[in-house]
């Protein structure tokens, strides 16, 4: 019994001097903030299934806000202050890490938000705080309700995604169609504008087959799609399952074109790294257009350390909410958030002098110009609702190895 | 500060709730349960789709009569498997019920997921703070819970499922009806564990199938263990033990400027896997282990007392 009890005072002291750095850590931001510095969050996925997608967007954040200090900070001379948590790929787990931004790191903006659950969850959350929420993700439901006018969309929403996919269709001259897509949120929303976008360009959508995500085999499904014979197969997918779908794809001999998204045949050049040139031979795939003949894009790329012409999708995304962020409150001259996302549309949407490289659209707001910043991810105008206007997709073809532009759709 | 606490507190009602459960069917009862995310599951949208039509207090009691009528049910068809079997039984039941909710759109909306779901109590927590009722809410329940299952531990029915538990020939050799006991330990986590997902469906007022991953049955696996088998006051130490393991590791990047946040989102669980280890060698009978409880405790003393 004695033993027991000097077990657990050990034990318990060790704890106790365990939770010690702990404790000390939750001490430093709080400081931080004293000197001076302005402190934005960014939820991002590094593990879980989504994982692959983070480490981009953090480099591409990171490295505007190296830009955006070395060039003498914001609000007079202040830093910025990144904070980022790993979302896990888990709703859950965002919310957790949403409130550890918002309360302990007292951030004015939680960005990042890959994906749309995620999203979802944290959105009460940082409502509650009235501080700002910027997505790079697309289920159309985050605009929806309740915004406070915090929210913004960096990234296309998924009823914007099905009528190009449609379009697209049409061009490669696709009637007879089947869709073959995972059931998550951002793709199931697509489904339908999709069909009705292809009944009005005279087309057919045969069948829909849906799968789930983390499945061990695709063959089914891809038979079931692929079977009947359709013109085209719209493919929605991400990365991983992409994978496996296009060689199964491969090896079944299909002759129908497939169509697919950015999200999963592209992924920033990763698609191809996984399965090669011969899988991946004729895949059509679209993702919302970062501006790819703009100087400052092709100077994002190289800072990013990615071969030309790379098309980032999310990287982009994240590196767009920082800068916004940093303008708008330049131009509110405060780091209150329901005061600057006021100033959002006023330094981003036209009219105004057209500006992409964020120091010297910081600048040019110091001087009181009125500006339309465009970003590496999208031209970042919104309307009412926070939703991303003007967006056009960027139809790549695989060949030879290699992504191919095959044209735009709006 | 303090409110980012409360919402740590807030997810360890939750996470011992469902511990608790467990810890009653497998660490009290001995049956293995690796399904308990379904029953969460199966409690969180029950709660999110009756609550905006009868209320929360209904909703919350039929979204525990629902988990524990199917976790019975599930009982009765498996419980004679050998432990090894119930748990792929159960492992099974779990993945069914993830992927019945991701595909049966018409009632769960599928994989969009259900939002707003209302909180008990909102129109008090609109003048006080949501969190803050939220957390007194979380934490009644959880006592009420806790006192139900500690109550119970100490009771007959309680005694015999730990006889089942060391050996069940022997128990229902003693006339017990070994069958009939497990079925109703399983009822009654069930319950606890539909109760767990109405709350975390309150507390997140959103809710979507990639919530319910067998990452959550892992969790309450680990804090049973780290607890100490068959206690209930060491599940409690146990489950905040892991939860602060987990939330307590987001802030090694903020001291230790070399690690950045790729490498320490594979570390957290890296070191989460080494500290279960380490708990296993070090201390298997669990931080606060079960109570060994004697016949001459329950038994009135033939000498009259010592």
């Amino acid at each position: 019994m004695t033993d027991a009890k000097l077990v657990m005072n050990r034990r318990s002291v060790v704890a106790g001097l365990g939770a010690l750095p702990v404790a000390a850590a939750l001490k430093t931001p709080a400081l931080a903030q004293a000197a001076g510095d302005v402190p934005l969050g960014l939820v991002l996925p590094f593990s879980g299934a989504t994982g692959a997608y983070g480490p981009a967007m953090k480099q591409a954040a990171e490295l505007v806000v190296s830009q955006v200090n070395g060039a003498g900070g914001i609000l007079g001379g202040r830093n910025v202050r990144l904070f980022i948590e790993d979302s896990e790929t888990s709703a859950t787990a965002s919310v957790a890490a949403s409130k550890k931004l918002l309360e302990v790191n007292k951030v004015e903006l939680v960005g990042g938000f890959w994906g749309s659950p995620e999203a979802l969850a944290a959105k009460p959350v940082i409502l509650a705080a009235n501080k700002v929420q910027m997505l790079s993700c697309a289920a159309n439901a985050v605009t929806e309700g309740e915004t406070k006018g915090l929210i913004f969309r960096l990234q296309a929403k998924s009823s914007q995604w099905g009528p190009a996919g449609a379009k697209v269709m049409q061009k490669i001259g696709a009637k007879k169609v089947t869709i073959l897509a995972q059931q998550n949120p951002f793709i199931v929303a697509m489904v339908e504008p999709f069909k009705a976008e292809m009944k009005k360009l005279g087309g057919e959508v045969m069948d829909v087959v849906m799968y789930n995500p983390d499945q061990a085999s695709y063959r089914a499904e891809v038979e079931k799609a692929f079977g009947p014979e359709p013109d085209a197969v719209f493919v929605l997918p991400l990365l991983t399952d992409m994978v496996s779908i296009s060689k199964e794809i491969f090896r079944g001999g299909f002759t129908s074109k497939v169509v697919s998204l950015g999200t999963g045949a592209d992924a920033e050049g990763k698609f191809l790294q996984a399965v090669g040139p011969e899988v991946a031979e004729g895949i059509y795939h679209l993702q919302p257009s970062p501006p790819i003949d703009s100087p400052s894009y092709a100077r994002f790329v190289k800072q990013m350390g990615a071969p030309e012409g790379t098309v980032f999708l999310f990287a982009g995304n994240a590196w767009d909410q920082i800068c916004i962020t940093a303008l708008a409150m330049e131009h509110a001259k405060t780091q209150e958030a329901a005061v600057w996302a006021k100033s959002i549309r006023e330094v981003c949407n036209p009219p105004g002098e057209e500006v992409d490289d964020i120091v010297e659209a910081l600048k040019m707001v110091r001087d009181g110009k009125k500006i339309n910043f465009n970003g590496a991810g999208c031209t970042c105008d919104f309307d009412e609702k926070g939703d991303s206007l003007n967006r056009s997709f960027y139809v790549q073809l695989i060949k030879g190895g290699k992504n191919t532009p095959f044209g735009v759709v709006s | 500060m303090i409110a980012y606490l409360v919402t740590i507190a807030i997810l360890v009602c939750v996470a011992a709730l469902v511990g608790l459960a467990l810890n009653l069917q497998w660490g009290q009862a001995g049956l293995v349960n690796f399904g308990v995310v379904g029953f969460v599951a199966i409690g969180a949208y029950a709660a999110a789709l009756l609550t905006p039509q009868v209320g929360w207090l209904p909703a919350m009691i039929a979204a525990g009569a629902l988990s524990a009528a199917l976790s019975a049910g599930l009982a009765l068809l498996s419980i004679r498997l050998e432990e090894n079997y119930l748990a792929i039984v159960t492992l099974g039941f779990g993945e069914v019920v993830r992927l019945v909710i991701l595909n049966e759109g018409w009632l769960t909306n599928g994989a969009l997921g259900i939002p707003d779901i209302p909180r008990p109590f909102a129109s008090l927590g609109e003048s006080i703070g949501g969190d803050a009722v939220f957390i007194v809410f979380a934490l009644g329940l959880l006592a009420i819970v806790f006192l139900a299952l500690e109550g119970m531990a100490r009771s007959p029915f309680g005694r015999a499922l730990r006889a089942i538990r060391d050996d069940a020939t022997v128990t229902s050799a003693l006339g017990k009806n070994v069958f009939l006991l497990r079925v109703k330990a399983f009822a009654v986590g069930g319950a606890v564990m539909g109760v767990a997902g109405a709350l975390h469906a309150y507390y997140l007022t959103y809710i979507d199938p990639s919530q319910f991953t067998p990452i959550v049955t892992a969790y309450a696996f680990m804090a049973v263990i780290a607890g100490g088998r068959g206690s209930n006051v060491g599940l409690l130490v146990g489950a905040g033990s892991i939860m602060a393991l987990l939330e307590g590791t987001r802030f090694l990047k903020d001291v230790i400027p070399v690690i950045d946040g790729v490498q320490l989102s594979a570390l957290r669980l890296g070191l989460i896997g080494a500290g279960i280890v380490l708990l296993l060698i070090l201390r298997p009978q669990g931080l606060v282990p079960e109570p060994k409880r004697r016949a001459a405790d329950v038994l009135p003393k033939a000498g009259g007392g010592r």
